[in-house]
């Protein structure tokens, strides 16, 4: 890791809160819970539940920023939930897409590699994935995209102890769901 | 004399004390002098063998340092101070010389002549390098008396002193010596000139900054880095001369230090630079900044953050004091520092978007609390600022995050004032005063708009509590404001506002309650429909549960709770017996029902939350509320012929239930005996005159007679409405019946006999143990015969059918836990015959489950409902009944065997883990062969009872204990949660999420060497569970693998 500060000082955003519904709205019901039943009534069905958008976003959302460690990708708005697409022909194909804050930006490899790496620990081993950032967000984007994308030159980036070592350093926020909801 | 010289001659021999003590004793009575100590000691101590001299001089300072102090007058203190001084020189000699001069030194006879032949001496003659720890700790302790005794001499020896003293102690190392060496250099750069010496004093005291010392485990002498670390700080800021030399040391710390050594010099900064002064401060207070910034602005951890902001203020504090004295100096006095920083700042302000807005806002938050001119100017700069940036139309993206700024703004300003209720604020003494009109004006807009209402909340919250600022009808205009914010609730894009609106009227109606029932509540309970929406209404039914929890947030103050009862009682009635030209639609009966249901609920959980905070007003409800609630079930049960009545619903009874019991809980005794006997009156004899009032005329026509074995089961369900006046019956209330026993037994045969459903038979049970534990003594009959025959007719006969044993183990099990947790003999009594069930295939495991629930809390034994509870039975029955079932886990056949494992995790599921944790490692094994039951409940609970045994984070030595435990089974653990954690091969979604919580823990407990082993397949078979069906198991799955990818030696 370089010394040098590519942006000092980024905008920061909101977080979005997770579509919560009110805690006292069961959905679907009529009625409200009773506490007195409040450890039998488990969803033990075991109908299925599609990974979807936003399963994918949680897993990423709480990476920290290589540069400000404080915060999140989702708060430097590096990622969101509508960046995450999945291909509409094959459904296990998705393609992650990331926003660095600046067009010369010298972290954007490793954030691509952080998300990389949480997605491969996290995800089915039947999903694809592709990693890139946004159309014309940076300037040597399509280099960029190819080295994400290449397993040989990610293995290889695993095998430098000093980038593993940061790299678990921000990807350790990432598993963290309280958000810091007064920024 | 010759007493004297023979003790003498045996001391030199023997060395013992007994001769110290009698030669102390000799000269105490006056049967001896010190004249005659020195004359037996002559040859001694003029002897030329090194070691006899050493003894000599040894002899005597112990002498000395026993002898009453009345005993050495001048002459003698004269002579062995000459003496000592002698033998200081002597290299076998100086060490019990030392010593002497200790107790010599603090004598009363003991002059400023001799303190300076004293000090003169030790300079002269002592090297400390050559003396060890405890040797140079004497001369230490000698100065340090000197110092506190003679000052005044010493002090005419002028500078030669202090060069000569730090000469000596400079390179002192120990941290005994050292606390004393701080002590005596604070009282000589305070006490003595020392300008001259300035330099050598800050070079002997700030070679020790920041202090690193760390105490070795068990430290018999208990110095902690802090009492050295307040001692050398009260040396350094002892005098403003080091100013100039100390600055550009601590700047040097807090550019290269660590976070703790930053931390340090922040400190240091904290306590040094009010007495260094303004002067110094001013000279250095651009460089001071430029560190200072970097902390705050870079921050390497909140801590220190925090220390730089602190430190950031004294040294604000620090230029500008004498200014705020002088004259109240006008806002463009500020020069300097504060106005540089302060518009430094301002710039950053004008992104308020970007990362370094926030500790920019935090600078000029903290600057609020600094000197009054310093927070007038700083205030007069950064709200204009702020509100010009909010109403500039090109700005308009950045308002969310320009109005959090203000918010904390705000907060920084009310904070800054002082917090005592006591005193009121001077009309002038608000800072925020002349702003407020412009601050509530760019607020109360940014409640318009989704992303700025919520920072409008905090600010407009942080107004409101600011003492002395804004007028009455100021508060009831934001309340008005904040109303229309809170209709907006759910529609464009406000969500999750309602929280922190709510939280506002809250605060306010603490204060102005008035404004909130007058504005507030009106307007919520119009809101709320007469009639329940239909089924597919779910946005409606949603603004309902909105509106009701609202109110339940907002209720709990006593006059703004009476309203909320009389209010929702109404509409209770409305809904659940609607007039009959609204006639209900078969389709609407179950929506009414649920709509009634969330009613009582709103009503429970604000009485709930009002019990909690001990509000008096609870106990008028008994008449207010309680009448028209038995009223309404009453009615709805005897009119039910076949029409749909909502109040009929099981559901509606059990929360009317929690509301009487809440309230009878407060009831003192004579008005609970007055209650129970109203109850009982309607219940046993059908009068129902003295319990139930309301709206709704109860049908003389019809009688009211639940425990009649041929009673409809509408009314047999209102029995949940009777246990629930009886369970919170305080012990000295009897029941008004003529025999309790007897009326007991009759409740036994009735839910036996006559019971339809679970709520009937539950409602009984909650009877019967509450009545055992409150008055056992008086029950034999029931306890013992009654009970016996009901064991062996309606349990141990296995004729009788396995739905019906099964009630009846856990009616039997109630009445256990009742004796139980008042502490009965009778208890264990009861407890055993469950165990003769072992062997019975059909109930076995019943009565095994049994076991735990005898022990574990439930809602109606508790304080609160006066329960008789005596302290640590459940440990008690633990130690009894766990020993027990190890051993018959362990030796016993099947099925017994099996029942004993169900025992197992049943039992110590319901207790405190401290209880067992003691015994894990004779009870893991067990536990795992829990596991490999075939029910999913069981194998769930196992899994949570080895969670809480693996926590981390308890470092207790029972934890440790426990980890080790989980150590030995570890590849055996992984295997297992591994194979539970597998759609393919568990079903229960519970029993997977468990498995992979355990399996999360593992890593952050078992050592790398001993699992290490088991990483690859951790991995690899995790990775399938990735994919589960259910999201919850993912979610675990993602946890679990992440911690073992992060575990490595």
């Amino acid at each position: 890791m370089s010394g040098e500060v590519f942006n000092p000082n980024p905008t920061v955003f909101a977080p979005t809160k997770a579509s919560r519904v009110a805690a006292f709205a069961k959905r679907n019901s009529l009625w409200l819970d009773d506490a007195d039943h409040e450890h039998e009534e488990e969803d033990e069905s075991n109908e299925p539940e599609q990974i979807d958008q936003d399963e994918i976003f949680e897993l990423i959302r709480s990476i920290s920023d290589p540069e400000h460690r404080s915060m999140t990708l989702e708060q430097l708005a590096v990622v969101s939930a509508p960046q995450i697409t999945f291909d509409s022909q094959v459904p296990d194909r998705l393609t992650v897409e990331f926003t660095p804050t600046v067009p010369h930006c010298g972290m954007s490899t490793f954030i691509g590699l952080s998300i990389r790496v949480r997605l491969l620990r996290s995800l089915p081993q039947r999903f694809k994935v592709d990693v890139r950032v946004k159309p014309g967000s940076h300037q040597s984007e399509h280099a960029l995209n190819k080295q994400l994308n290449d397993k040989e030159r990610v293995a290889a980036a695993l095998e430098n102890p000093a980038l593993v070592e940061v790299l678990e350093q921000c990807l350790s926020t990432a598993g963290r769901h309280d958000h810091d909801h007064s920024v | 004399m010759e007493n004297v010289e023979r003790l003498v001659r045996t001391w030199v021999a023997t060395e013992r004390d007994e001769e110290v003590e009698a030669v102390v004793a000799e000269i105490s009575i006056g049967n001896a002098t010190f004249v005659h100590v020195v004359k037996a000691l002559g040859e001694y101590l003029t002897a030329e063998e090194d070691s006899l001299r050493t003894k000599g001089v040894e002899f005597l300072s112990s002498v000395i340092g026993k002898c009453p102090p009345e005993k050495l007058n001048r002459q003698a203190v004269r002579v062995l101070v000459t003496f000592y001084c002698g033998k200081l020189e002597d290299t076998e000699t100086i060490v019990p010389a030392l010593k002497g001069l200790v107790s010599l030194t603090s004598l009363p006879t003991f002059t400023g002549t001799d303190a300076i032949e004293v000090v003169n001496a030790l300079f002269k003659h002592v090297k400390m390098n050559v003396l060890v720890q405890s040797q140079r700790f004497l001369v230490f302790r000698i100065i340090d008396t000197l110092v506190a005794r003679h000052r005044e001499a010493l002090k005419g020896l002028g500078k030669e002193f202090l060069s000569r003293y730090v000469a000596l102690v400079e390179g002192e190392k120990d941290p005994r010596n050292l606390l004393l060496a701080f002590a005596i250099d604070r009282v000589l750069l305070i006490e003595f000139d020392a300008s001259s010496h300035v330099e050598d004093l800050f070079n002997i005291t700030f070679c020790y900054f920041p202090i690193t010392f760390r105490p070795p485990p068990d430290d018999p002498y208990g110095i902690t880095s802090d009492d050295l670390k307040n001692t050398l700080l009260a040396c350094l800021n002892s005098t403003p001369a080091f100013g100039p030399l100390a600055i550009p040391l601590f700047l040097e710390k807090l550019t290269a230090g660590s976070p703790a050594t930053k931390r340090d010099t922040l400190a240091a900064l904290n306590v040094c630079l009010p007495v260094y002064g303004a002067a110094v401060a001013r000279g250095f207070a651009r460089k001071l900044w430029n560190s200072l910034k970097l902390e705050i602005f870079q921050p390497t951890d909140p801590q220190t953050e925090e220390a730089a902001l602190k430190t950031t203020q004294v040294l604000i504090q620090t230029i500008y004091s004498i200014d705020d004295r002088e004259s109240r100096s006008d806002e463009e006095d500020v020069q300097g520092l504060a106005k540089e920083a302060c518009e430094e700042c301002i710039q950053i302000l004008r992104e308020p978007e970007k990362s370094q807005a926030k500790p920019a806002n935090k600078v000029l938050c903290a600057f609020m609390s600094t000197t009054p001119s310093v927070a007038r100017f700083t205030l007069s700069r950064v709200v204009p600022h702020l509100v010009k940036l909010f109403h500039n139309p090109d700005e308009a993206p950045t308002r969310a995050p320009t109005l959090r700024l203000l918010a904390d703004f705000i907060s920084a300003a009310r904070d800054s004032t002082s917090q005592d209720p006591e005193v009121l604020p001077d009309e002038g003494d608000v800072p925020l005063a002349p702003v407020k009109d412009e601050v509530l004006g760019v607020l109360t807009v940014g409640l318009k708009t989704p992303s700025t209402a919520p920072p409008a909340l905090d600010g407009l919250k942080a107004l409101v509590t600011t003492r002395g600022l804004l007028s009455d009808e100021e508060v009831g205009f934001v309340v008005h404001n904040v109303n229309e914010l809170l209709q907006k609730e759910g529609e464009d894009g406000f969500d999750d506002v309602s929280d922190p609106a709510l939280d506002l009227l809250i605060v306010i109606a603490t204060f102005a309650p008035r404004h909130v029932a007058a504005n507030t509540l009106p307007l919520l309970f119009s809101s709320l429909p007469d009639r329940a929406p239909p089924r597919s209404a779910e946005a409606e039914r949603l603004r309902y549960w909105r509106t009701l929890d609202s109110l339940s947030k907002l209720c709990e103050q006593p006059d703004l709770f009476e309203t909320l009862v009389v209010r929702l009682l109404t509409k209770l009635d409305l809904v659940c017996i609607p007039p009959p030209e609204a006639l209900d639609t078969e389709e609407n009966h179950e929506p009414s029902a649920a709509y009634a249901h969330s009613i009582l609920k709103t009503i429970a959980e604000v009485l709930s939350a009002k019990v909690n905070k001990g509000h008096k007003d609870v106990v008028k409800y008994i008449d207010r509320l309680v009448p028209r609630l038995y009223n309404l079930f009453i009615y709805s049960a005897l009119m039910s012929d076949g029409s749909y009545m909502a109040a009929t619903d099981p559901r509606l009874a059990s929360v009317a239930a929690q509301i009487i019991t809440l309230i009878t809980q407060s009831l003192a005794a004579q008005r609970q005996g007055t209650f129970i006997e109203a109850v009982f009156a309607a219940y046993l004899h059908g009068d129902v005159k003295q319990l139930a009032d309301g709206q709704q005329k109860l049908p003389a026509d019809r009688p009211f007679t639940p425990l009649d074995p041929s009673a409809p089961t509408l009314q047999k369900n209102l029995l949940g409405l009777f246990s629930a006046a009886v369970v919170a019956l305080r012990k000295g209330v009897p029941l008004p019946v003529e025999n309790e026993a007897s009326f007991l037994g009759m409740l036994l045969q009735w839910t036996r006999e006559h019971a339809d459903n679970v709520l009937q038979r539950d409602a009984v049970s909650h009877v019967l143990t509450s009545v055992v534990n409150r008055h056992a003594e008086g029950l034999a009959s029931f306890t013992s015969e009654r009970l016996e025959a009901f064991w062996k007719a309606e349990i141990a006969d296995n004729a009788v059918t396995y739905q019906s044993r099964r009630q009846s183990i856990s009616l039997w099990a109630w009445v256990t836990k009742a004796l139980l947790v008042r502490g009965d003999p009778l208890a264990m009594q009861h407890t055993d015959k469950l165990f003769e069930l072992f062997n019975d295939t059909d109930v076995n495991w019943d009565a095994a489950r049994a076991l735990g629930f005898i022990v574990a809390s439930d809602k109606i034994l508790t304080k609160r409902n006066h329960a008789v509870i005596k302290m640590l039975y459940s440990q008690r029955f633990c130690n009894t009944l766990l020993p027990r079932i190890v051993t018959g886990a362990n030796s016993s056949e099947q099925p017994r065997q099996n029942a004993y494992l169900v025992a197992l995790t049943s039992l110590i599921t319901s207790v405190p883990k401290s209880t067992y944790s003691h015994q894990m490692t004779s009870l893991l094994p067990l536990l795992l062969r829990g596991l490999d039951l075939p029910d999913p409940e069981i194998r769930a609970s196992v899994m949570s009872t080895l969670l809480a045994a693996a926590q981390p984070g308890s470092e207790t030595k029972g934890a440790a204990k426990e980890h080790n435990a989980l150590s030995e089974h570890a590849s055996n653990l992984v295997t297992t949660m591994l194979k539970n954690s597998m759609a393919s091969q568990m079903p229960s979604v519970r029993v997977r999420i468990a498995a992979l919580k355990f399996l999360a823990v593992l890593p952050g407990v078992v050592r790398y060497d001993i699992l290490h082993p088991q990483k690859a397949t951790v991995i690899r078979e995790l990775a399938k569970v990735l994919d589960d069906p259910k999201r919850a198991v993912r979610v675990e799955a993602v946890e679990a693998r992440t911690n073992w990818f992060r575990f490595s030696g």
